[in-house]
């Protein structure tokens, strides 16, 4: 930048054009909002069908909102209406209650009507070839049976309607519809579940509203019964868990690490300017960053804030390159930017490279990074450039002091030549070696969340209460048409049943039968009352009164004879249109199964790609693809940036000084590794992430250092400070609870020691230079 | 469901009169079963034999007007139909069966306690000598189904007759002999 440009002129130059781009985004601002919280919605399209997607987030949905609480007591009447207290208080704090309980009341009387539709495809054969003869055995054991279900109806004699009823499927095994809860007798207590759900957003608001609603049930329950308990588990309760946790941790590392640096800053410059400065750098940075990526994508992901803003970091090195040499170099204030300008241009070209890359990547978030990082490269350099010249003119009044001094002789000591810059890099990567061979990745979402021990326990108690385990994934039932939908869905469950009969399956067609089942049920009841005498003389052969044979069959002709339909079971039971797949071309059905144990993805997708038109979603194993597809991309990505980088320091230095100058950051890469394969870390995104900020941090080492020349002060404390800031900001996180943030840090903290302890390699041994 | 509640009157009834006593260790004896049904005047009346034994589980056998057998130990239970043809039974696939199970189990063990979470018990003398036992059940699935169980015993722990009352107005009344060898007091 030109110095023929006034004080006034750069200001404006500088505040007009960080304007323009704030107003640019402010227009392209979408009304939602500013800031997008949904993660999900930065992974890459999953290539799905529109029925796949739809399934996906309607799975997600009801997963995801669900919070259960379980009371129990050891007196039936008490428990219950701490229950109802429970329940209360619930839909009080704005959960919605489940209805299901009341639905499946609802759904005895249409199975009712249409209880000669309903017979399995076993019973219908069954009646389908004895006749008469076979209804008559089943009435006699239906009398005589010391397990039969007691007539209910009053019209189900042979106790049909009641096995079909008994074979519904119950999403809580042992637990039994009970008005507005589940409830069941075991371990000596009485124990009612209570399902709702939050009404709003699981991973926002709802997620404290979950939680208010449980602290107020608990109330509740300890208000009418002191004796009973109260368990409760749920996404946005761990969704609520994992904020507070995120929010305390965020405050106080955040404290720890500006404290920390403005100390080590006032320290060393003695002066507030430093402060004013690299702070109104830093907003303005992250500012621009911003408003650059509303530009382009109309919002900006949340996740994008967080990592955008730890790799503009790399900016602060801009600002003490310029500190340093105004402070201690041995330039006056005016020709400061002259000396550090090839140093701070050949950093931004390197870094904006690198950077620029990720937007090849082809995946939403690495886009955002990329468009944030550079963003805000540029408005670090450009204030640094325009700005730093004209606010810091005199010439500075702070002694030089030990402090200042250190990082040279540190330097200039690494510079001699010696052995020792041979033999310790070889040592620390010939210890890392046996680290790289324990590396291990992983891109398991649910690795890097930090579930609490206690919720997960009573998470697990619930389910074992419950006997549900949650299934891994989801079954769809794609077709032009309901119908053949659920004939696949029953061919699927025929196919389960036989295969692992300790599935419970749980799908639209266990409540709806398709109407060639009910046809073939209609049919054979057809056939057992087409011969009036002959069903007489069955009775009357095994003993039966021919009065129950004609009561039979008067019922039957009473009956109605009309097939079941959708319209009635929806109405009936509006929870069951969950299994339905909105927005999806013809007919899809989602369906899954549950077990007593974890039951294994690989299995269903087996029984899925054995039966005609289905299919197994495994929701999870989907995003750990998709991450590990953005792992490895962003890697490759970084590495084509790097040999680009490669190529604009020979030209800009020759090959055998870009060599020298590549090799500190990929040592420190490599130490970074081999320590996190020693310490049992998993490489993730988040990982990839660090690397980026350490191999950008490293290149920015030893260009400053090149271009600075080991002799000279102020680079060996620029680059000091930087490395230092960086490893209070970042390095702070290794004490992270969260995995995700824990592994970052460790990366980083690994990284950055190893990029500053190996900076000065990137120089000639002395007398060299 | 009625196996649990014939279970449970036939070796609890003692315990809830007489305290703690232990349950018998088998219990063998001969039956008439006359079962009412709604709309129906004409009973139908069967006889059998049943027994329990803690190796072999228990046994229910119609024997007229036709053959029928119902047995169940430990999680299996299988069945023989009237025509001759048998089938087995899985507790885990048939939710009614095991809450059944579960009663029969829990009535079985003698544990008056937990017998009382399913039912109020009421217990007077019997006017020719013995107990009369009322069992109703305590809201849930079983009142659902049964209004109230009466059994008159002669010694605690030896029903002589036991009636169920549905709440269908369906009536079954089952009268006891027991066997010889078996169950005398």
């Amino acid at each position: 930048m030109s110095r023929r440009l006034s004080s006034p002129a750069r200001w404006s130059l500088w505040l007009v054009s960080l304007a323009l781009l704030c107003a640019t985004a402010g227009a392209r601002l979408q009304l939602r909002g500013i800031v997008d919280t949904d993660i999900l919605s930065m992974l890459p399209p999953q290539e799905d069908s529109v029925a796949v997607a739809a399934a996906t987030t309607q799975s997600r949905q009801a997963f995801v909102n669900e919070v259960l609480l379980l009371v129990d007591g050891d007196d039936e009447t008490a428990a219950r209406q701490a229950a109802i207290a429970a329940a209360d208080a619930v839909v009080a704090a704005g959960l919605k209650p489940d209805d299901s309980g009341r639905s499946i009341d609802r759904l005895l009387a249409v199975y009712q009507k249409h209880r000669y539709a309903l017979l399995d495809d076993a019973a219908a054969a069954r009646l389908a070839q004895g006749g008469a003869a076979a209804l008559a055995t089943d009435v006699a054991t239906s009398l005589a049976s010391p397990a039969g279900m007691v007539d209910a109806f009053g019209s189900d004699p042979g106790g049909h309607l009641s096995r079909f009823l008994s074979d519904l499927p119950r999403p809580y095994p042992g637990f039994l519809p009970d008005g507005p809860f589940f409830s069941a007798q075991k371990d000596g207590k009485y124990w009612f579940l209570i399902r709702s759900q939050v009404s709003a957003a699981a991973f926002a608001e709802g997620a404290g509203q979950a939680a208010h609603a449980v602290v107020a049930a608990r109330a509740a329950v300890a208000k009418a019964c002191p004796r009973c308990d109260l368990e409760a588990t749920g996404a946005p309760l761990f969704a609520d868990a994992a904020r507070h946790a995120a929010q305390t941790e965020s405050i106080w590392l955040s404290l720890a690490s500006t404290l920390l640096i403005m100390v080590l800053i006032a320290y060393i410059f003695r002066s507030f300017a430093p402060h004013v400065l690299a702070g109104a750098q830093l907003l303005a940075s992250v500012l621009a960053a911003t408003a650059a990526v509303i530009v382009v994508f109309g919002s900006i992901q949340v996740i994008t804030l967080v990592f955008g803003t730890t790799l503009i970091g790399i900016a602060i090195d801009y600002a003490f390159l310029y500190f340093a040499e105004y402070w201690f170099g041995d330039r006056a204030p005016s020709e400061v930017m002259r000396a550090v300008r090839p140093g701070l241009y050949m950093g931004l070209a390197t870094g904006v490279v690198a950077f620029a890359f990720l937007l090849l990547a082809g995946f939403p978030a690495l886009t955002q990074f990329a468009v944030f990082s550079v963003a805000g490269l540029i408005e670090a350099a450009l204030m640094v450039v325009l700005i730093f010249p004209v606010s810091l003119r005199k010439f500075p009044q702070v002694p030089v002091h030990p402090a200042v001094l250190w990082p040279q002789r540190f330097i200039q000591t690494a510079c001699r030549g010696s052995r020792w810059r041979l033999i310790l890099p070889a040592a620390a990567l010939l210890l890392c070696i046996p680290g790289w061979l324990m590396l291990r990745t992983s891109d398991d979402v649910r690795g890097l969340q930090n579930l609490p021990p206690q919720m997960l326990a009573t998470d697990g108690h619930i389910r074992e209460t419950l006997g549900q385990v949650p299934p891994p994934g989801f079954f769809l039932s794609e077709a032009r048409g309901l119908q053949q939908a659920l004939r696949q869905e029953e061919a699927l469950f025929g196919r389960i049943a036989a295969g692992a009969p300790g599935f419970a399956t749980l799908g639209l067609s266990r409540f709806l039968p398709s109407d060639a089942r009910q046809q073939r049920s209609l049919a054979a009841w057809q056939g057992v009352f087409a011969d009036p005498r002959a069903l007489r003389a069955a009775f009357i052969h095994l003993g039966l009164p021919k009065e129950l044979a004609d009561h039979s069959l008067a019922e039957w002709q009473a009956a109605d004879h009309s097939l079941l339909t959708a319209g009635e079971v929806s109405a009936a039971a509006p929870d069951l249109d969950t299994f339905r797949v909105a927005g999806a071309a013809g007919a899809t059905l989602l369906s899954t199964v549950t077990g007593r144990s974890d039951v294994e993805s690989s299995a269903l997708a087996a029984y899925a790609a054995a039966t005609p038109g289905m299919s197994f979603v495994d929701p999870l194993g989907r995003i750990a693809a998709t991450f590990q597809r953005l792992r490895v991309r962003a890697t490759w990505l970084v590495i084509l940036g790097y040999l680009l980088i490669s190529a604009l320091l020979v030209w800009r230095y020759g090959r055998r000084e870009a060599l020298r100058m590549l090799y500190p950051p990929l040592l420190a890469l490599g130490v970074t590794l081999g320590m996190l394969g020693w310490l049992g870390e998993p490489v993730n995104i988040f990982v990839v992430v660090a690397l980026i900020l350490i191999l950008g941090l490293g290149r920015d080492y030893a260009v400053f250092l090149r271009e600075g020349g080991a002799a000279r002060r102020s680079p060996a404390l620029a680059v000091s400070l930087s490395a230092l800031t960086m490893l209070f900001s970042f390095g702070l996180l290794a004490v992270s609870s969260i995995p995700a943030l824990h592994v970052f840090g460790i990366a980083t903290l690994v990284g950055i020691l190893a990029s500053y302890l190996s900076a000065p390699l990137s120089l000639p041994p002395s007398g060299r230079a | 469901m009625r196996l649990a509640l014939c279970s449970l009157a036939l070796t609890c009834a003692g315990a809830a009169a007489a305290g703690p006593a232990a349950p018998p260790a088998n219990f063998a004896a001969d039956f008439v079963q006359t079962r009412t049904l709604p709309g129906f005047s004409t009973p139908l009346v069967s006889h059998g034999d049943m027994g329990y034994d803690a190796n072999h589980g228990f046994h229910w056998e119609i024997n007229s007007p036709y053959h029928y057998v119902f047995e169940m130990n430990g999680k299996q239970a299988h069945e023989e139909l009237p025509d001759g043809s048998k089938r087995d039974l899985d507790p885990d696939q048939t939710p009614w069966l095991a809450a059944v199970e579960h009663i029969f189990i829990s009535a079985l063990s003698g544990n008056r306690a937990e017998l009382q979470r399913y039912f109020s018990l009421a217990s007077r003398p019997a006017s020719g000598g013995g107990n009369e036992l009322t069992l109703t059940p305590k809201p849930g699935a079983i009142a659902n189904a049964i209004s109230r169980i009466e059994v008159t015993e002669s010694a605690p722990g030896r029903p002589q007759h036991l009636e169920i009352f549905e709440t269908s107005g369906g009536h079954m009344d089952i009268r006891f002999i027991p066997a010889e060898g078996h169950g005398k007091p």
